[in-house]
């Protein structure tokens, strides 16, 4: 397993612990946070997880941060570092 | 010679498709019905594999061993579907006497402006309810099924009818079920077939008519997840022109509890499955799921 690559600033990488930590806690993932790639697939090959998965992630990270998820916006659920990015740039909480 | 036909209609050759359509639009539906005798005597002699799912299916559901003549007759309610399809996607209602039963239960949920899941099966026919309820009733029903890029018989029929293809979500993307929750969120119906596994998804074993069969648990999850309502549909070609619609409410709500969804989960899918069983008792040669076999059962792919 890698670990997370301290890149970018302090207050992005926290934000992308504190969302990895979100995804493990909501969808009950049998690994630890600090485990998943950040710039691995989230759906399908890399973290294995499925439509439903997407589903859930959209439904806490609106309730944690007010960001809406939406189909179109595709390239933010590509992955934990593109999620985080997204939700630093929209976030209402 | 293939044996495969019912199970894989995308192997069809997208021109004879093409052909047959436009002879059955042009020369009407008594004239191009007529034909559809010799095409299932045809497959009667000649389509071993579909056929032993069928036999299995009649001798469960007739509780005797079936006759050739049991699977001709499954094999022309079949083709029979396939053949109303093209009238109903062209717009051809006039054709049918379709009745709709439980259609206020249908109402009262859309009056609620949530949203609502349509589960049906593959029993019957679906465009019956798809073309009719979108185009002559006037629904908002988007559908969750494969492209109609991937089947040659799709491919044609949907050509018949193009706004269709703006309602069909394609499952197994990321955004599947976003999309589907987009639609929801503007108290839209969402038809999903519930009967059969598409891929990776997450099942749980359930009897049907008396064997172990796979069933996906995606659609009984998402309305937990949404807190939206299931309506169970059935269209059932009754012979002739007739189609009975039947509405039933399964459920407004499905709570979920996170840690034990898959238990939470199974009465509901039961109940369907049991409801499954009951329409295909009232009409035995609707049921059209050639390609799920009662052995598909395996491990599940599910990681909850």
């Amino acid at each position: 397993m890698t670990t997370p690559l301290k890149t970018g600033p302090a207050t992005e990488s926290s934000l992308e612990r504190d969302v990895a930590k979100l995804l493990v806690d909501s969808l009950r993932l049998e690994m630890q946070p600090e485990h998943i790639d950040p710039s691995a697939a989230l759906f399908g090959d890399g973290l294995g997880l499925d439509s439903i998965d997407m589903l859930e992630i959209a439904l806490v990270v609106s309730k944690r941060y007010g960001v809406e998820l939406r189909s179109e916006n595709r390239a933010a659920f590509g992955s934990l570092r593109a999620l985080a990015a997204h939700i630093a740039g929209n976030r209402t909480k | 010679m293939s044996t495969r036909w019912l199970t894989q209609p995308e192997r069809g050759n997208r021109a004879l498709i093409r052909l047959i359509t436009w002879m059955t639009l042009r020369f009407g539906r008594p004239v191009t019905r007529c034909f559809l005798y010799p095409i299932c005597l045809y497959f009667v002699l000649f389509s071993g594999g579909t056929q032993r799912i069928s036999r299995d299916y009649l001798r469960r559901i007739l509780g005797r061993p079936p006759h050739w003549r049991d699977v001709f007759r499954h094999y022309h309610a079949f083709a029979s579907t396939i053949h109303d399809r093209v009238y109903l996607l062209s717009g051809r209602h006039g054709y049918f006497d379709i009745r709709m039963e439980g259609a206020t239960t249908l109402r009262t949920v859309l009056e609620q402006k949530r949203g609502c899941i349509l589960l049906g099966s593959h029993l019957g026919s679906f465009e019956v309810l798809r073309a009719h309820g979108l185009f002559a009733q006037q629904l908002p029903i988007s559908v969750v099924m494969h492209e109609a890029a991937a089947s040659n018989l799709n491919a044609v029929l949907h050509s018949l009818q193009p706004e269709i293809r703006e309602r069909i979500i394609p499952p197994g993307a990321a955004d599947t079920m976003l999309a589907v929750k987009e639609r929801l969120d503007r108290g839209e119906l969402i038809g999903i077939l519930g009967d059969r596994v598409l891929g990776d998804e997450r099942t749980t074993t359930c009897e049907f008519l008396g064997e172990p069969r796979l069933f996906p648990e995606g659609p009984f999850l998402l309305a937990g997840l949404l807190q939206v309502p299931i309506v169970l549909f059935f269209g059932l070609y009754r012979g002739g022109k007739q189609y009975d619609i039947h509405f039933e409410l399964l459920t407004n709500s499905i709570s979920l509890n996170r840690d034990r969804r898959s238990e939470e989960l199974r009465p509901w899918i039961e109940r369907y499955v049991s409801r499954l069983e009951h329409y295909c008792r009232l009409s035995p040669y609707n049921w059209f799921n050639f390609y799920d076999r009662p052995d598909d059962v395996g491990p599940s792919p599910s990681h909850v």
